[in-house]
């Protein structure tokens, strides 16, 4: 019954004007020579039945890298893995359902009273995030198609000054937030829609999209993992989540002797250093500064919630009826563009302009309040990036960042403690 | 490599991520998109020579929101059939009596001795006040009727689901039938690819079936015996478009026809003998490609045409 | 020291939370299913053949493929999704054929019939013989997404694109809605 109430939503009421349409062939050719009628072939999904050994599989990768990362220390271990991860989740599976994109089925799942997620999708969202509050970033450091092209293809990282990683930095949680407001509001998803790999992953897909990956592979010799660091939105959580995970992996085995190797081996200015004496800022005004960021909060929360609900109208016009509603108030002469395959099959349809405008503005007023809470999440995100600007941690070794560390243990190999 | 040109080579790789996701945003914009490269048109048949037009139309009318089935004119009088309802009105449209069907009913033919409806798989017999006189032996299930003709003593139903021609007498009584074999070598009569198969009995008495699949007129003997034909397929105005057309037709007083097409809706005028004598209605007069109307002739050569899409009926006359 | 493990098992705590809340609201409101899978599926009859299967899969040759309902088919000799409008001679000739990759393929079946397949080594997916042989036809030609090529992603480039919203998920138990067995559903008008 459940499959029925679906296609039944699946097929929106649409206007039948003749019950004819919907009619057998009638009547039916006699032959009268031996010929007997082909039915149509319905090939069967491909690897549909696969979905399951997907998930094992995340699981068991997932698993191993945690233990190579952070008991058996090895960096060959996680190496293979992300090969297999490239060939098995990237070239043999073809990349969907991935985990990053996992984000907009679950935001559509929360928002739509419809829309029925599949179990494993929903297991490929939660697996990672589980396993980061426990191990860190294990899913970057080997389970990730995406990231796996990105690592194997560093070829010359360069450094990047701290206030401009810091600025990219800030991309990823925007990106989040849209891809959310946008899955939610049923508008795209736009995470998969500039998926910058998946056409390579495929050898096979829209020019566009394989010049993008293109582009971001080149860059990516020079940068190491320009999309897992300054764009991917799944990343922007897994740094949050990694940062109170129970364990993570560790640079040095035992004790740090300073010896500054493992910060060289990092291609990703992951590795904080220890704090220099002289460094230490002065307690008062720090603690001063720490209390006018907190008291900053809930400004800054409240002047992003109002920057978006006032972009709430530019925002949604990515969402095609909003713009067809738009576009046929302020141009009606496209009425007569019979050209436009769009408008054409709007006004074949029988919707009077009225209930698309009535529609559209249903899905604007979801993104009135969809924004705003945009607006809100991104004032915090920038609240809490200054705040950590002042937060001061004692450090006396050369350590991992909790947030931005990959886990990918290449820093293990360079590390001369036994 | 030196840093500098690492660089300017990364400025120009993230110039182009932007550009090539920009423009894709852009370019898929319901305004922007690009045309359908692989259109399929007849908008080139669609114009037709002006001077072949002969007819205008006059008055349209309508009667509610109902599926319309079928009209005939008799009596100085349109008989419609809609949804579950028999209407009969004058030929301004002003309406004088309506009453109720027991099912959705298919066809019409209606004379100076009474309106006889065709419904899935029986014909009833009404009088001309719209009252049941009676309904006549059904004839199994895969009968479908989708037209009447009347001639004096007889009534003649074209059987669509059993490709047959039926006649009745005036009382009801079934005489015989043909499948409109050609000769006896041929495998099939009467081709219809769809459930349109019409008929109709001239001025002169002649029994005229349209083969659909041919795309051809037959004039049969009331045995079934084949006396001529004529047939013409194509898409230009001479000839009739599609798997099977004409769907519809009507005989005018002067026995040339009046035919209307499906898909490409087209109203036009064929001689007895084939030729087109004159356009009535062009495509442009009809909502893309579509149902073909019903078609009813009143004895002074004004033609009533069925718009299912409208649902109203459209008269077109001779242009003064 | 204390300090800081507290506040990391705290954070923990609270993220867990955010995470459980999250799945068991999608649970609770029935929105998880484990058994059903879903695939993406044009529906014919509201298909207005725009031509943009054919350039907007992410496959090179699109995923969408004309299939042909046989119990529909008129087996016509002229044939509106073979034929271009304009055909005179009614032959194989590529001349006169509709489709753009000659997909299309005509047999004689017995005098006056024909059957049409589609070689979908071919198809592309435009609907031009759809829109033919609607117009003029039956309509026993429609497009449906051929699971054993669509790569069934997360969201169809085709569907973001369809003007017609045509395309949506679909159980795997009815992957495909071929016409014929797949039959507008009839909105009763009220009376």
């Amino acid at each position: 019954m459940k499959w029925l109430k679906i296609i039944l939503f699946l097929l929106p009421l649409t206007l039948v004007f003749n019950s004819l349409d919907a009619q057998q062939r009638f009547p039916k050719p006699e032959f009268h020579t031996k010929y007997t009628q082909p039915t149509p072939t319905t090939p069967e999904p491909r690897g549909l039945e696969m979905e399951f050994v997907d998930v094992l599989i995340l699981l068991v990768v997932l698993s191993l890298t945690s233990w190579f990362a952070i008991k058996k220390r090895s960096r060959n271990g996680i190496l293979l893995l992300t090969v297999f991860s490239a060939i098995y989740f990237g070239f043999y599976r073809n990349g969907c359902i991935c985990t990053v994109g996992s984000i907009q089925n679950v935001a559509l799942a929360f928002a739509d009273p419809k829309y029925v997620i599949s179990l494993y999708a929903l297991l490929f969202f939660l697996l990672p995030l589980i396993f980061s509050l426990f191990f860190g970033r294990v899913f970057c450091g080997a389970a990730c198609p995406l990231g796996a092209i990105q690592d194997l293809l560093i070829w010359k990282p360069i450094t990047i000054p701290a206030w401009l990683r810091k600025t990219l930095g800030f991309i990823p949680y925007l990106y989040l937030g849209l891809a959310v407001l946008y899955a939610a509001t049923g508008t795209e998803f736009i995470i998969c829609r500039y998926d910058p790999f998946i056409g390579i992953y495929r050898m096979n897909g829209p020019h566009l999209m394989i010049y993008l990956g293109i582009a971001f592979l080149l860059m990516g010799l020079f940068i190491a993992r320009p999309y897992c660091r300054f764009f991917c939105p799944y990343g922007a959580l897994l740094n949050v989540f990694s940062r109170f995970s129970r364990r993570h992996l560790s640079v040095f085995p035992t004790k740090c002797i300073q010896c500054k190797l493992c910060t060289t081996s990092c291609p990703f200015e992951a590795i904080d250093f220890p704090d220099e004496e002289k460094s230490k800022p002065d307690t008062k005004t720090n603690s001063r500064k720490f209390i006018l960021y907190l008291a900053l909060i809930p400004v800054l929360m409240l002047a992003g919630a109002w920057i978006g609900s006032k972009s709430h109208v530019f925002l949604s016009k990515a969402h095609p009826d909003v713009y067809l509603a738009e576009l046929l108030i302020s141009h009606p002469e496209l009425k007569k563009d019979s050209k436009n395959i769009d408008i054409q099959t709007f006004l074949a349809s029988g919707k009077s302009l009225e209930t698309l405008v009535a529609e559209a503005q249903v899905i604007r007023d979801k993104f009135k309040t969809g924004s705003s809470i945009l607006g809100a999440f991104l004032g915090l995100v920038i609240a809490l990036m200054a705040m950590g600007q002042v937060i001061f941690r004692r450090r006396e070794d050369y350590q991992a960042n909790k947030g931005n560390c990959y886990s990918c243990a290449r820093c293990l190999d360079y590390c001369p403690v036994e | 490599m030196n840093r500098k040109l690492i660089i300017s080579i990364l400025l120009v790789l993230a110039v182009i991520i932007v550009a090539l996701v920009v423009f894709d945003v852009l370019s898929s914009r319901p305004d922007k998109r690009p045309d359908n490269p692989y259109e399929y048109s007849v908008d080139q048949f669609k114009s037709v020579d002006s001077t072949l037009i002969k007819y205008e139309e006059t008055i349209d009318f309508t009667f509610g929101d109902l599926d319309l089935r079928g009209l005939a004119f008799a009596n100085d009088r349109l008989y419609l059939v809609e949804d579950n309802y028999l209407v009969i009105c004058t030929p301004e449209g002003k309406k004088l009596a309506k009453s109720e069907l027991p099912e959705s009913p298919r066809c019409v033919a209606a004379s100076s001795n009474g309106i006889y409806i065709g419904f899935s798989n029986y014909i009833s017999q009404y009088n001309l006040d719209g009252l049941l006189i009676k309904s006549w032996e059904p004839l199994g299930d895969s009968t479908v009727l989708t037209s009447l003709a009347l001639q004096d003593c007889f009534v003649f139903a074209a059987d669509a689901g059993k490709r047959r021609i039926l006649r009745y007498k005036t009382d009801g009584e079934l005489i015989g039938s043909f499948t409109g074999k050609r000769d006896s070598a041929d495998l099939h009569g009467f081709i219809i690819p769809s459930p349109y198969f019409d008929l109709a009995v001239n001025s002169f008495g002649e029994l005229w079936v349209v083969n659909p699949g041919q795309h051809a007129f037959e004039n049969y003997t009331f045995e079934g015996e084949l006396r001529g034909f004529w047939e013409k397929a194509a898409m230009t105005i001479d000839g009739f478009s599609g798997c099977c057309n004409p769907a519809h037709m009507a005989v005018l007083p002067d026995g040339s026809f009046v035919t209307a097409e499906k898909g490409m809706v087209r109203i036009k005028i064929h001689k007895a003998s084939g030729e087109l004598l004159a356009v009535v209605a062009p495509p442009e007069a009809f909502e893309g490609e579509t149902h073909a109307p019903d078609l009813a002739v009143s004895p002074a050569g004004d033609i009533y045409a069925l718009d299912f899409e409208r649902k109203m009926i459209r008269v077109f006359q001779l242009k003064k | 020291m204390d300090r800081k493990k507290f506040i990391n098992n705290s954070g923990r705590l609270v993220l867990m939370g955010g995470l459980a809340y999250l799945t068991g609201s999608i649970i609770y409101q029935r929105k998880v299913s484990a058994s059903g899978k879903y695939v993406w599926q044009i529906d014919p009859f509201k298909c207005t053949q725009c031509g943009r299967c054919a350039t907007e899969c992410v496959r090179e040759l699109s995923a969408v493929k004309c299939v042909h309902a046989y119990s529909l088919c008129g087996y016509c000799d002229l044939c509106g999704g073979y034929f271009k409008p304009n055909t005179h001679k009614l032959n194989t000739g590529a001349e006169s054929q509709l489709c753009p990759t000659g997909a299309l393929t005509r047999k004689f079946v017995e005098e006056p019939f024909f059957q049409y397949t589609i070689d979908e080594k071919l198809c592309n997916g435009c609907a031009k013989c759809v829109k033919g042989c609607g117009s003029f036809g039956n309509g026993s030609l429609h497009l449906q997404i051929r699971h054993d090529l669509c790569q069934n992603c997360n969201e169809c480039s085709i569907s973001r694109m369809c003007p017609a919203n045509a395309i949506s998920r679909v159980p795997i138990e009815t992957a495909y809605l071929i016409k014929g067995g797949f039959k507008k559903p009839v909105i009763s008008t009220p009376k």
